[in-house]
């Protein structure tokens, strides 16, 4: 991150969980490596060079994906302020979202059976809003438990209408 | 459910203590004709796939088959109809209103008044032939929230809309609190709306006119000669003023001179067009069972002439379509091509068909008006609508004006309200709030919503953001560099921050203006792209709710975006601490 990083705001960020990108990983390989399987099956079965063109193109995805889902990683994070929680994603297509804690209809926290074995959590903030889009993926289920309680004792004591 | 046993009506007590209420006995003539209605379309559209088929199965005795099938079908529906229609009760309460409804599954909705976003009185044709009309109930619960009342008769139905708005205002009914009658004058000040809030401070000066307009009316709403008895005078035939009268509508003698206050600051239609007798005279009803609210005055502000209307979807895609397709079937048939190619456009013009008359229906009678429940909005030809959207229920405001309306200066002022518009095919004449306005209308629209757009000149401003370029009215524009992105609209992208909302401009040949107030904003957002970055410039989004209104601003120069969003987030913070109450007659 440049120091200069106009999307930084001067904040505190903490990162999520590295043990995300491997769990994403995981769920990625879940499906891609019997697909590797599947359509190199017919290349090694007739001996046809051209069918060899299907395979490397799943291990070509499964590289792309090995490559940006860390980086994906990496770049969540968030950051709790007075008033508002902060969640910032994305290196390529960077976003930054504000949501007041006054917003707040209710917290989701959510683990898979995958992301239990990863020991991580998401945790996501609804609004009135269908856009804004208020998810932490890969947190330390700790983390999300305290998370969840702060935002709800927040939203709580700053509840506002519509 | 009977968790307060003290607002039980005793008369009337019921199971769970609630006088429940029933749904008018012809209900279930009324929805069972809508299953047999669907039958015969089903019907005619199987029939009209293979005529020569369905004329060999008709001839002879088949008719009479047919005939008694669908006899069959139609008792079945009205039968369904009429044991649906027994299991439906409803019931209101000082804090919710009860629905029970369900064959199978059986459900009991409450729904709580004070989240109440908009009352809809809808008529359809059918119905309205009776004298009965549904009841919708929108509370901000997300998708298939509404409560719906189906169907009363007229006359219950405005009555129960009174009650409701009353209640979920903060109001009382005098009987169930057992409150003496007497004591009810003191709702009758809602003037105290504006003067009292939790912070002490009126919102007074060139912030918010809000306050001495309302506190000026609160002395007429006790039914003295004070400053507000002026409004107290006011005719309902002089509500047809408005509208010639509003050439400018921001300019502030014009609102004043509509409200009859000699303050000079620009009124609120929660304050302005308080009524004094209506919520005054309550306390003389007993019975719950008469109509314990009246039903606020209203007062028109603008209405669409059916001319416009139909000038407007004459200026729409609808009829290059038509064209085209005329075009094209002159075509076919002077090549000679056979009676089946032609027959295949007949589904094409059914659809046109149904836009256009969606379009006029939807549209037809269009009329606005304000009152102490909010904006009253009333609209259709065969099926009727009447809306109240109560105050500080819009959440945002998009003013738009497709391409062949510019030479009229035509614009469509649409809205979010939180209920309204969750399935977004459907997405109908409910959120708009003008279909066709002229430039001053449109204005007008915008000041039913917010009376004060918060800056010194909003005649000039609201010019800017409707057709301005650049730094036209003190906007902020996007950078010249972003017409690498976007080489069209670049000069459009505009935001002006107002002390009371948000302006987003944009659009160059489709003008679009989202006004968004500040304590409305749901959260915000920053967004890059990898080209974005390259030029310096980011996008912010103010997340609104569900609806037409999506209020987003492109390729603002980087630095100028994060400072937007941070001071966004902190006037929204701000604004949220003083806004109005969701119960606008209370002043907590």
């Amino acid at each position: 991150m440049a120091p200069d990083d106009p999307f930084a705001l001067d904040l505190a960020w903490t990162h999520v969980s590295p043990r995300l990108a491997a769990a994403r990983l995981t769920v990625a390989a879940c499906w891609l490596v019997p697909l590797a399987v599947v359509v190199a099956l017919p290349a090694l079965l007739s001996g046809v060079a051209g069918l060899w063109a299907l395979p490397a193109v799943v291990v070509l995805l499964m590289a792309w994906l090995l490559w940006l889902v860390p980086r994906q990683a990496r770049a969540l994070m968030y950051a709790e302020r007075e008033d508002d929680l902060l969640i910032r994603r994305g290196i390529m297509f960077r976003s930054l979202v504000v949501v007041p804690y006054g917003r707040m209809q209710f917290v989701d926290v959510k683990a898979g059976p995958i992301d239990r074995a990863f020991g991580i959590a998401g945790v996501q903030l609804h609004t009135a809003s269908p856009s804004s889009d208020a998810s932490i993926a890969g947190l330390p289920p700790a983390e999300a438990a305290r998370l969840r309680e702060r935002l709800a004792s927040r939203g709580e004591a700053r509840l506002a209408g519509l | 459910m009977t968790a307060n046993p003290a607002r039980v009506v005793p008369e009337a007590a019921g199971e769970d203590g609630y006088a429940w209420r029933r749904m008018h006995p012809i209900t279930p003539f009324l929805k069972g004709w809508k299953i047999v209605f669907a039958v015969l379309v089903v019907g005619w559209t199987q029939m009209a796939d293979n005529v020569r088929n369905a004329g060999q199965i008709l001839g002879g005795n088949g008719w009479l088959l047919a005939l008694g099938g669908f006899g069959v079908i139609a008792v079945l529906a009205v039968a369904w109809s009429y044991v649906s229609w027994r299991v439906t009760r409803y019931a209101v309460t000082d804090e919710a209103v009860h629905l029970r409804q369900g064959i199978v599954f059986r459900q009991q909705r409450q729904s709580r008044l004070d989240r109440l976003q908009a009352v809809d009185v809808v008529q359809p044709l059918l119905a309205r032939l009776v004298g009965l009309s549904e009841l919708r109930l929108e509370v901000a619960g997300g998708s298939g929230s509404r409560v719906s009342l189906a169907f009363l008769r007229e006359a219950e139905a405005d009555a129960l809309r009174a009650e409701l708005l009353a209640l979920a205002a903060g109001l009382h009914r005098p009987t169930t609190n057992g409150l003496p009658g007497a004591a009810q004058p003191g709702l009758g000040a809602p003037g105290a709306l504006g003067g009292a809030r939790p912070d002490g401070v009126p919102t007074a000066g060139a912030d918010g006119a809000l306050g001495p307009a309302a506190q000026a009316v609160a002395p007429g709403s006790a039914g003295s000669d004070g400053a507000g008895g002026s409004v107290g005078g006011m005719d309902p035939s002089v509500s047809a003023g408005p509208v010639g009268g509003f050439a400018a509508p921001y300019d502030l003698a014009a609102p004043s001179s509509y409200a009859g206050n000699a303050t000079g600051a620009t009124p609120t239609y929660q304050g302005a067009n308080q009524p004094p007798a209506t919520y005054a005279s309550y306390g003389a009803r007993g019975a719950v069972s008469q109509p314990v609210f009246a039903t606020a005055p209203e007062h028109l502000v603008y209405e669409l002439p059916m001319p416009r209307l139909l000038g407007s979807i004459v200026r729409s895609g609808g009829t290059f379509w038509t064209i085209t397709f005329v075009v094209a079937i002159a075509i076919m048939i002077t090549a000679g091509a056979p009676f089946e190619a032609i027959y295949s456009f007949v589904p094409m013009a059914f659809a046109l068909a149904s836009f256009f008359w969606q379009r006029i229906n939807g549209a037809a009678t269009f009329r606005a008006a304000t009152s102490p429940d909010g904006i009253r909005l009333r609209h259709g030809l065969t099926e009727t609508r009447s809306q109240t959207l109560p105050p500080g229920r819009v959440q945002a405001v998009r003013l738009r004006q497709p391409l062949l309306w510019r030479g009229k200066d035509w614009w469509r002022v649409e809205v979010n309200v939180a209920g309204y518009a969750h399935d977004r095919e459907r997405r109908g004449s409910e959120v708009v709030l003008h279909p066709v306005a002229t430039r001053d209308e449109a204005m007008l629209a915008l000041w039913l919503v917010l009376p004060d757009l918060g800056v010194d000149d909003p005649a000039a401003a609201m010019r800017a953001g409707l057709k301005g370029f650049g730094e036209d009215g003190g906007f902020t524009a996007a950078p010249r560099r972003s017409r690498w992105v976007d080489p069209i609209g670049w000069r459009r992208h505009g935001v002006l921050v107002t002390r009371r909302a948000l302006l987003l401009r944009s659009g160059r040949f489709w003008r679009r203006l989202d006004v968004v107030p500040h304590e409305k904003t749901q959260s915000l957002a920053l967004e890059q792209g990898p080209l974005q970055r390259k030029l310096g410039v980011a996008s912010v989004a103010a997340h609104s709710t569900h609806g037409p209104v999506v209020p987003r601003i492109e390729h603002l120069d980087t630095a100028v975006a994060v400072a937007l969003l941070e001071e966004q987030a902190e006037r929204a913070r701000h604004a949220r601490r003083t806004a109005a109450p969701e119960q606008w007659m209370r002043s907590q």
